[in-house]
């Protein structure tokens, strides 16, 4: 078995988890689309952050790998891409969500409390920090949230990549190194082909439809 | 030859992408896909002759057992009758201007890659490469989804894309839990992630994550098989899709998240020790085949009547394997093998209808399909015939294995209502396509033009059908009964 983390790495990481929480909640409230695109760069910096201090305090390289890819790929590359996009479709700024700031902001909290109660059966196997598991499960869900109440484009993409987020953290969480390499890398490139394949969708979307709105996709019906 | 069968679809890809000239590329997917079949074909012999032991490549990384075998052959002989078909269609979607020459050039780019991914899903045996080849063979297809840019098609592209990712991003849970479940167990801090390795060291594994994995990794890959309530891109997706694309869809690529989701199945089987899997897989499946009767009946578009129709033969797989008896999970994979063969056929001639009017709406073709397209119409109401599980064909077959096997074993009452769905599933295409068929044709349609390839690409997998039907070969029977197996556990 691992031995285990020194008191004040598994605060660090505590810490970072919430932060990622509260980042998400942020982005439940900001009205902003780029605010929304920078405020996602902020928590895969915070996951990169648990990624390296989970291989400091191991000595595992194979964890620095994946907080190097996570820094490259989720807090540079892919908030780049959606900002350039952003600036190509020339949409407006302003996200519309179908329920308004403080009923999302409700309804996130309200999640993030299930989230706790359904990680409590196994808040026992995590490896690492406390109820890093319980932010992983409030993530998801909360980015499934955003997912569905959200009409544009780019931002169901944002909350798909948050919940992303979420999965690495339970990974990191359940795991400590992660998974195996060759695994992490896949996932990796899949998520940055995935957010292209996405973005160009988005572009003919937006081209076909003079539209972002994925509310007026409604013409196939049962 | 493992890495072969996954080389050969993949450089065909890359050549596509430097190809400029049309007729080119479609000789280097009809290469590539009679390559690959042949492939298929000894892989297939190689494994009957092994007894069923596994061939592995790449120290275990890529790793074949009868199942495996089993579905490469799947997706090579619907990629190839795919491929036959596509050539005639896209001329004549280029000739009429539905496609730019840059679109046709995408679809046979992005066609191989899609292949690829299809076969990479099955010969991976480390389970995370296995979801990596499930997202990739999802995000391959979207833009075949996509392909004729229309507002239906991007939103059933969207959906797709959504709905597809949204279940990965469970599935991706679901398969950390489970290399979650395997750490500490076999005494090292990174274990290997291979299937065959956790197989071995099953009992060991962590049992509350592995039910809660299994839970994960059913809904996530249950999406991408298109289960019922996960369903709901599958008919926007079949139906928009160009016709070729929809039968790769549907012959296939939902049976290949079936099989992903059956890797999982057999492992969570191994672990628990009970049928906590097997019950779970048995309600998705019979819910799925309930629900789609309804919408079968009620439906007005072909393409998604055909994908409804798929919904329910993906539901009576799953319902098979959940029995777990003998006979019905040989039944599954027989049924795999038949309905791979029938629905791409009733796609190709759904795509000639929706070629020839424009439209696939029941109400404005109207009927008579049988004047203004005969050859189509035969080529139909066979094909029909076929996927309603009347003899002489597989599909009656399977079935029967099915339901004989559910009613000898203690499943009456699934028996019971999985024979209910079939019968509502039943009359609806067989009512649908006897309005569309017969009856007064509208006047003043143009008659089809019949093209020798045509006959050959909708002919050729009925003409296998039948064949496989009257005479299924010991050594086939061989590969599913050890791939039977090896779903129920038994070694």
């Amino acid at each position: 078995m691992n031995p285990p983390l020194q008191d004040s790495a598994s605060h660090v990481i505590t810490l970072l988890a919430s932060g990622m929480l509260v980042v998400q909640l942020l982005m439940a409230v900001q009205p902003m689309l780029v605010t929304n695109i920078r405020l996602f760069a902020i928590q895969s910096l915070l996951l990169a952050a648990i990624a390296a201090v989970v291989g400091g305090t191991y000595g595992a390289v194979h964890v620095y790998v994946i907080a190097g890819l996570t820094l490259a790929g989720k807090v540079v590359f892919l908030p780049w891409r959606l900002e350039r996009l952003v600036r190509q479709i020339r949409i407006e700024q302003e996200i519309r969500p179908f329920l308004n700031m403080p009923a999302s902001m409700l309804t996130c909290g309200a999640l993030t409390v299930l989230a706790y109660v359904v990680s409590r059966p196994i808040t026992s196997l995590e490896r690492v920090g406390s109820n890093t598991l319980a932010v992983a499960m409030a993530l998801t869900l909360t980015g499934f949230f955003l997912m569905i109440n959200r009409r544009k484009a780019i931002t169901q993409v944002l909350a798909l990549l948050t919940m992303e987020n979420g999965v690495m953290l339970a990974a990191i969480a359940l795991t400590t190194y992660g998974m195996p390499l060759v695994v992490e890398i896949g996932i990796f490139f899949d998520v940055v082909v995935a957010v292209m394949v996405l973005g160009i969708l988005v572009f003919r979307i937006r081209e076909t439809f003079a539209s972002m709105d994925v509310s007026k996709l409604n013409e196939l019906k049962w | 030859m493992l890495t072969a069968i996954l080389v050969v679809p993949f450089v065909v890809a890359l050549l596509c992408l430097v190809t400029r000239r049309c007729g080119l590329l479609e000789l280097l997917n009809l290469t590539g896909v009679v390559g690959l079949l042949v492939l298929g074909v000894k892989l297939f012999a190689v494994v009957v002759t092994n007894e069923g032991a596994a061939l592995t490549e790449w120290g275990e990384f890529l790793r074949a057992d009868a199942l495996s075998a089993w579905m490469v052959l799947l997706i090579a002989a619907v990629s190839l009758s795919t491929t036959l078909y596509a050539v005639r269609y896209f001329r004549r979607d280029l000739s009429e201007a539905r496609v730019t020459r840059g679109r046709f050039r995408e679809f046979y780019v992005l066609t191989p890659l899609f292949t690829t991914g299809m076969l990479l899903v099955v010969l991976a045996n480390n389970l995370g490469v296995m979801w990596i080849a499930v997202e990739a063979m999802a995000l391959s297809s979207v833009f075949l989804v996509a392909l004729y840019n229309s507002k239906t098609s991007l939103e059933a592209a969207w959906k797709y894309v959504m709905l597809g990712s949204l279940g990965l991003v469970l599935a991706l849970f679901g398969t950390i839990f489970t290399y979650a479940a395997a750490i500490g167990r076999a005494g090292d801090a990174m274990p290997s992630f291979h299937w065959s390795r956790l197989m071995a060291n099953a009992p060991q594994l962590d049992h509350h994550l592995m039910t809660l994995a299994f839970v994960f990794v059913l809904v996530g890959y249950g999406t991408k098989a298109g289960l019922a309530p996960m369903h709901t891109w599958l008919p926007d997706a079949h139906s928009e899709a160009p016709s070729p694309t929809s039968a790769m869809l549907s012959g296939v690529s939902l049976k290949i998240a079936v099989y992903a989701l059956l890797r999982f199945h057999i492992l969570t089987t191994a672990c628990l020790g009970s049928g906590f899997s097997r019950d779970l897989l048995l309600g998705f499946g019979l819910f799925s085949m309930v629900l789609a009767g309804p919408f079968v009946l009620v439906q007005t578009n072909l393409k998604r009547m055909l994908a409804y129709s798929s919904l329910e033969h993906v539901g009576v797989i799953c319902v098979a394997v959940g029995m777990n008896a003998p006979v019905t999970v040989f039944g599954a994979l027989l049924h795999m093998g038949y309905h791979a063969l029938t629905k791409p056929v009733l796609f190709f001639a759904a795509g000639d209808v929706h070629q020839h009017f424009h439209t696939l709406d029941f109400r404005r073709i109207g009927g008579g399909l049988v004047r203004s397209m005969p050859v189509t119409a035969l080529v139909l109401g066979l094909a029909a015939v076929a996927v309603s599980g009347l003899p002489p064909f597989g599909l009656f077959v399977s079935e029967m294995t099915v339901l004989a096997g559910g009613f000898t074993s203690q499943h009456v009452w699934v028996s019971v209502v999985m024979l209910a769905a079939l019968i509502v599933v039943f009359c609806g295409v067989l009512v649908k396509l006897a309005g569309l068929l017969l009856g007064p044709s509208a006047s003043g349609r143009p008659r089809e033009t019949v093209s020798p390839s045509g006959v050959v690409a909708m002919g050729l997998p009925l003409g296998t059908l039948l064949l496989f039907t009257a005479w299924l070969p010991d050594s086939v029977r061989q590969l599913m009964e050890q791939a039977a197996n090896i779903i129920r556990g038994v070694p």
